[in-house]
């Protein structure tokens, strides 16, 4: 049925979805997760340091879900953050109510937007390193994600609280 | 971490509305729009064609050349050990098997510029001052030293020796910048850049599938190379003993060759013809017909002079055991020209071979001995690497030497 399906995408959508021919379809997981890394800069070099972890987020559900909040044994304190206009100036702060996706959406974490805050490294972050995250979600199992360490220029924004 | 890809994903989503149209698609998509999206699909062509990254070796060496090269050097920073290599080897691993595919590397600030795979591929080689810094000396392959000195030699350091190199290709050339500037930029935490050289070849399309591309002398480049995927090049080319991490990998002889186009230029065709020991227009050794032609030594013209003269290239460098060989593949290289219009160009020539002290060395010794050739070409910079074997997928490059 599978293999069906993908010959008719070939004739149907050649000048479109070039690549998808080859696409072999999986079984689909309730929320996938790709593309994840946590950023190094001088920011990160020592313990204390605080950073941005990043990826892009598929809700494969017919049903809400929302990104509540994280955990990693590599930071003392995890939050899901924004980037918002603060007094003129964008700087991040703690997303009140977390990052909801609707079914069937993409929500990409990337630098200068929506991201999971690492605050309190209890180590230096060494380039390349794997970086244990667990995603905590409202409305699906929470999920456990190693992401690399990787060097970026991205992302420098000033930190707020918003807590009381 | 979830197994589906936000592509897999996206596909399998459009495989459902494709299935709902898909009965009455006949009718509506017409021979002009199928004649359109024939077109688009050539245009591109170039950009599309994608090698593989995964298997028992690494990609770059058993296929035919890209267009556009860059092979960049590194020395390790002071206090890089082991496990800061693995940590390196995993970042490259990752970039690279996207990158071969087309797809931007994680944490890319201009993904936009990951245009398509455009038959990009990147290799990953340690010079032997790496095995000296790490203390990784048994782990060298057979052979693996650096090369004697040559007397032809006039080497300059800026373009070589190195502890890593990365020796990226494509046939588009914003793609092979663009991938060169990630894979940098995840390696200068470990390295710095020592040198970087790039070349060219015939773009594609140019010359037919299988045929040598002509290096910048006007010669037929290439020539008595084993077949690439024949038993031939798997026993000249990849190593089967030694260490794990080299078993289905190779040593690089990296040699940057000056030539001298203005002096090379006042030859006539005979001359030139004499000194390679080939015809200029089919490569045929002189003599013969066919660029494939069993080369005679022994022929001799109605004078009794020899067909093909002491001096010819092709005779000092011709393997004089069977083992004697290996696989060349060679970029050209152009950077400029001087006041007086002489261009600044040659080779940047690569050997791919199991040995060093059984292939290229013997071969070498003899064009440095008494080759005519070398009054127009000179080595200016010189490397070797051992090329780690290929990976399988969650597998980290070089992961064994390192671990
Ligand atoms: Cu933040």
């Amino acid at each position: 049925m599978k293999k069906i399906f993908a010959a008719l995408v070939a004739t149907l959508f050649l000048t479109t979805l070039t690549g998808c021919a080859e696409a072999k379809p999986e079984a689909v997981a309730e929320v996938s997760i790709v593309d994840g890394w946590v950023r190094v800069y001088e920011g990160t070099e020592a313990a204390g340091g605080m950073t941005g972890g990043f990826a892009t987020i598929t809700n494969n559900l017919d049903s809400e879900i929302t990104l509540v909040g994280a955990s990693s044994e590599s930071a003392m304190m995890t939050e899901v953050h924004e980037v918002a206009m603060v007094d003129g100036k964008m700087k991040m702060q703690a997303k009140e109510g977390g990052i909801t996706i609707a079914p069937g959406e993409t929500v990409s974490l990337e630098p200068g937007g929506l991201h999971v805050m690492l605050m309190g490294l209890k180590q230096p972050l060494l380039i390349g390193e794997e970086v244990k995250i667990t995603l905590d979600f409202e409305g699906t199992d929470d999920v456990a994600v190693v992401w690399p360490a990787k060097e970026s220029l991205a992302g420098d924004e000033e930190y707020v609280s918003n807590q009381e | 971490m979830s197994k589906v890809s936000r592509r897999g994903f996206l596909a399998g989503a459009s495989a459902s509305a494709g299935a709902i149209v898909g009965a009455s698609a006949g009718a509506w998509f017409g021979a002009d729009q199928a004649a359109a999206a024939a077109e688009i699909k050539s245009q591109t062509a170039v950009l599309k064609r994608k090698e593989k990254f995964y298997g028992a070796h690494q990609n770059g060496i058993e296929l035919e050349l890209q267009t556009f090269t860059n092979f960049v050097a590194f020395d390790l920073l002071d206090g890089v050990d082991r496990a800061a290599m693995l940590r390196w080897m995993s970042l490259l691993t990752d970039d690279i098997a996207r990158l071969t595919q087309g797809d931007a590397a994680l944490a890319d600030a201009q993904p936009q510029l990951a245009l398509g795979p455009a038959r990009l591929t990147a290799t990953v080689g340690f010079g032997p001052a790496m095995f000296e810094k790490l203390g990784l000396e048994h782990q060298m392959p057979d052979s693996f030293k650096n090369l004697p000195a040559f007397k032809i030699d006039a080497l300059k350091s800026e373009f070589s020796g190195g502890d890593v190199l990365i020796h990226v290709s494509a046939d588009d050339p914003i793609v092979l910048s663009h991938a060169v500037r990630r894979l940098i930029t995840d390696s200068l935490g470990f390295a710095s850049v020592r040198w970087s050289q790039q070349g060219f070849s015939n773009a594609q399309g140019v010359v037919p599938h299988g045929v040598r591309q002509r290096n910048l002398m006007g010669q037929v480049d290439g020539t008595d190379n084993p077949g690439l995927a024949t038993d031939d090049f798997e026993n000249l080319v990849w190593i089967n003993d030694g260490p794990n991490w080299i078993q289905g990998g190779t040593i690089m002889v990296f040699r940057r060759i000056a030539m001298q186009l203005n002096t090379w230029d006042q030859l006539g065709r005979v001359e030139k013809e004499q000194v390679i020991g080939r015809t200029l227009d089919t490569g045929a050794p002189l003599g013969k017909a066919n660029e494939t032609d069993v080369i005679d030594f022994d022929a001799v013209d109605a004078n009794g002079l020899k067909v093909i003269p002491d001096f010819a290239h092709i005779r000092r460098a011709h393997a004089h055991a069977p083992g004697e060989r290996f696989f060349r593949r060679p970029f050209n290289y152009e950077t400029g020209v001087s006041a007086d219009g002489n261009p600044d160009v040659g080779l940047l020539w690569t050997a791919y071979q199991r040995n060093l002290d059984t292939q290229f060395i013997p071969v070498q010794r003899r064009l440095e001995r008494f080759d005519l050739l070398n009054k127009w070409t000179t080595p200016i910079g010189s490397a070797v690497f051992a090329i780690a074997k290929g990976v399988q997928p969650g597998q980290v490059l070089a992961a064994e030497l390192f671990a």
